[in-house]
């Protein structure tokens, strides 16, 4: 015979009466939050013999829901899901539900490679030298890419497009320029021939300067020589 | 005309006088009190006397009363104050490049202290004064008398199913308020960062010691004890129907400065460095 779980309790509440149910309900609660707390701390576990932690990934590119995760090649889990987080910026979260089989560490890493020739993307815990406390349920670990083919491939179509972008932009700017070019080169050569008679001019102007400088320093020694003599005769000139 | 010295030997006398009566007046008070509470453990032994049908009763109705009651008004206000803890976290915790450590400063801040001392302001507030003046409603209307009259310890009858009912209704209404400061704080927290609902609570209870739990323990037995205790104590003191309002009040100021120096008195036996 069934037994309607809402007809039970409202049996209970009818022999309990409204105020003990009340009581009953307000103590049962937090002792069930204790309890579980208590449990929780000795290191009691509410679920069977997997966990789920969650690993941080940038793109998805080659992880996908099913992905196998391992260690050193043996299986542990798979991921189970992934879902897009917008805070602070756009990344993925990926959760691995894998065995608790193996010990690991919560600095392990999660290195997202691909396991095969064909490229088959694989998550790869790997434990950390040091030992240190062990990897929690709900815990997050980085995801690290590395080697997928997928993402590589994709990378070097991205460079092959914006080489081809680049060499056409310059073919083009070659071929409108090379009138331009030569204009300037011929304005460059007139230019320099300019610069060449103006030198030659000024060369000219120089010899000449220096030659009246150097008639203008004789007159002044002659003067100079005539002081030296007669001084006086030199300051009282024109004095009567 | 009396001399400057006389004056300030005078004053500086009754000065001593005003603090000697003051203090006696507190000693006086003090040792009232732990008679009261030897009085009470010794009621104990008319526990035969009474019918434990109607002691169930009453302890059943005063926690519907002190915790069940006040479930919402602590839900509002622990879910606030995880919020503002988390909103005051996610300001300044950057700063110190520890923005990640939400689930501790909750721990701390809420589980640690905030839970237990709210949780008693809010009992001591509704609670208290509300048994200080049933106490004192009942005793101006001498249904005290009568119970005395009939052979029924009035201690063991009004006071110890109170107490009773104190330190279940403050241990359970302590657990719910961290559950929802803790709630509150996730809620807020999501605003500026995604964490798994799992993982913030999994960090919790790892964050959330032994200790922690201990030190709830206690300051919830003890504040559980002495709220009631003391709400009684001032309840029993009014002689005249006037002085009622004046009890109830010196019962809710004097045991929030007691509930305060106990929890930090517990603090610091659990926190300091030198207990471990």
């Amino acid at each position: 015979m069934r037994i309607d779980p809402r007809s039970h309790i409202a049996a209970i509440r009818q022999r309990l009466g409204r105020t003990e149910y009340r009581v009953g309900l307000f103590i049962v609660i937090p002792a069930f939050f204790i309890l579980l707390f208590i449990l929780l701390r000795l290191g009691y576990s509410l679920t069977a013999s997997t966990m789920d932690v969650y690993v941080r990934v940038n793109s998805i590119t080659s992880l996908k829901e099913g992905t196998p995760v391992q260690i050193k090649g043996y299986r542990l889990g798979r991921v189970v899901e992934i879902r897009p987080l917008f805070k602070p910026a756009l990344h993925f979260l990926a959760t691995l539900r894998i065995s608790r089989e193996i010990e690991l560490y919560e600095d392990c890493a999660a290195v997202i490679t691909n396991q095969n020739v064909i490229g088959d993307p694989v998550v790869e815990l790997r434990n950390p030298e040091r030992k240190g406390a062990f990897l929690r349920e709900g815990d997050v670990l980085e995801g690290i890419e590395s080697g997928s083919l997928e993402e590589m491939m994709a990378k070097v179509n991205t460079l092959l497009t914006e080489v081809t972008a680049i060499v056409t932009v310059y073919r083009e700017v070659s071929q409108e320029s090379r009138g331009d070019i030569r204009k300037l080169i011929v304005s460059l050569s007139d230019s320099i021939a300019n610069i060449n008679t103006i030198i030659q001019n000024t060369q000219m102007d120089i010899i000449n300067i220096i030659g009246s400088m150097r008639k203008t320093s004789q007159t002044l020694d002659d003067v100079a020589t005539e002081i030296k003599k007669n001084p006086m005769k030199f300051l009282f000139q024109g004095k009567k | 005309m009396m001399e400057p010295e006389s004056i300030s030997a005078g004053s500086g006398g009754r000065l001593t006088a005003a603090a000697g009566a003051v203090v006696l007046r507190y000693l006086r008070g003090a040792g009232d009190f732990c008679a009261y509470v030897v009085s009470i453990f010794q009621s104990f032994r008319s526990l035969r006397f009474i019918r434990m049908r109607s002691v169930n009763a009453i302890i059943l109705n005063q926690i519907v009363y002190t915790g069940v009651h006040a479930l919402p008004i602590t839900f509002v206000i622990a879910g606030l104050l995880g919020g503002v803890v988390i909103i005051q976290g996610m300001t300044n915790l950057p700063k110190f490049g520890i923005e990640g450590y939400f689930d501790n400063l909750l721990v701390i801040i809420i589980a640690r202290e905030l839970g237990p001392l709210v949780t008693a302001l809010i009992v001591i507030g509704r609670s208290g004064s509300a048994m200080s003046t049933e106490i004192a409603t009942q005793k101006w209307s001498r249904e005290i008398l009568s119970l005395e009259i009939a052979g029924i310890d009035p201690r063991l009858f009004i006071v110890i199913p109170r107490v009773a009912a104190s330190i279940v209704s403050i241990f359970c209404l302590i657990i719910f308020f961290d559950i929802a400061a803790f709630m509150g704080g996730y809620v807020i927290s999501l605003t500026q960062i995604y964490v798994p609902v799992g993982v913030f609570f999994q960090n919790l209870v790892f964050s959330f010691s032994l200790t922690d739990l201990l030190s709830t323990v206690i300051k919830s037995l003890l504040f559980g004890l002495l709220v009631p205790l003391i709400s009684c104590y001032y309840g029993m003191m009014p002689r005249s129907k006037f002085e009622i309002p004046i009890y109830v009040s010196r019962a809710v100021s004097r045991t929030l400065f007691i509930i305060v120096v106990l929890n930090a008195a517990v603090s610091a036996l659990f926190y300091f460095s030198w207990m471990e």
